[in-house]
């Protein structure tokens, strides 16, 4: 049996890799698509942690958190094809429209 | 043998995780995405979830990326050339997300429980569900709101409903 700290080091490096394209991407379904790794690096810990306490609850938050990755999903991507429409891109510097 | 499974799937997740922020095609990082969920997926089944790691098979790499393909091939960004960031931003944000994934691991490894879970606990379909309908009904139903209402947005934005687009042109 695997110890639990190995997979929270699991989720911690590919959080921090999510956090990274966050950081230093342009490209808009990049980005999304680095928020998506990071989502799954949590619903590792809560599994992670589920088989270490013998819960249930942890199963069932990630059960929730994939429904509303999935719609978050649906709502930002059909952002950048709005984006896209009107700009001719998805780059995120150029959506700059509430910026002061 | 349960560790070189390990070990194996969780470098091939991080390696394709690594692939989908360095890559500049987008169509190259989601494919390496799935193959990244599909690594974690038999994590899923090395943590005793066998119904979550079908899920995560079916809905992510299955729905959620085929959608992110749809939507990459159907804005053709091919004539497009991602532009650099500026070396600042690049800067700080390989260091300071350096920092910060150095400190999770540090801490984790000296704080997080070690002791390994007292027996074994396999949380299969029939466990979930029974679970998902008795004490979380609630939030089971207002997810499929909110879902719902994530499609009914999704059309919205995407200028279907109100016929949009077809007043500008």
């Amino acid at each position: 049996m695997i110890p639990t700290h190995w997979f929270l080091i699991l989720s911690a490096i590919l959080f921090t890799i999510g956090v990274c394209g966050v950081l230093t991407r342009k490209n808009g379904i990049t980005i999304f698509m680095s928020i998506e790794l990071m989502v799954n690096a949590v619903n590792l810990t809560f599994l992670a942690y589920a088989r270490q306490f013998h819960q249930v609850h942890g199963l069932i938050f990630v059960f929730f958190v994939m429904a509303i990755a999935a719609a978050e999903a649906a709502v930002g991507l059909a952002i950048f094809i709005s984006l896209f429409h009107q700009r001719e891109t998805i780059d995120v510097d150029e959506a700059n429209l509430m910026r002061w | 043998m349960h560790f070189a499974i390990f070990f194996f799937f969780a470098a091939v997740a991080v390696i394709f995780a690594l692939v989908v922020i360095l890559h500049r095609n987008p169509v190259v990082g989601a494919l390496s995405l799935v193959a990244s969920f599909f690594a974690l997926a038999v994590m899923y089944v090395l943590l005793e979830a066998p119904f979550l790691a079908a899920l995560q098979v079916i809905v992510y790499a299955g729905a959620i990326m085929v959608l992110f393909l749809f939507v990459i091939m159907l804005l053709n960004l091919k004539h497009q050339v991602e532009p650099a960031t500026r070396p600042i931003q690049q800067f700080l944000g390989y260091t300071g997300s350096a920092l910060f994934g150095i400190a999770l691991v540090y801490y984790l490894s000296k704080y997080a429980v070690t002791q390994l879970p007292s027996g074994p606990f396999v949380a299969d379909a029939r466990t979930v569900g029974i679970k998902l309908f008795e004490a979380y009904i609630f939030p089971f139903e207002m997810v499929s709101i909110l879902l719902l209402a994530a499609i009914v947005g999704a059309l919205l934005l995407s200028g279907r409903l109100s016929g949009r687009r077809e007043v500008a042109e």
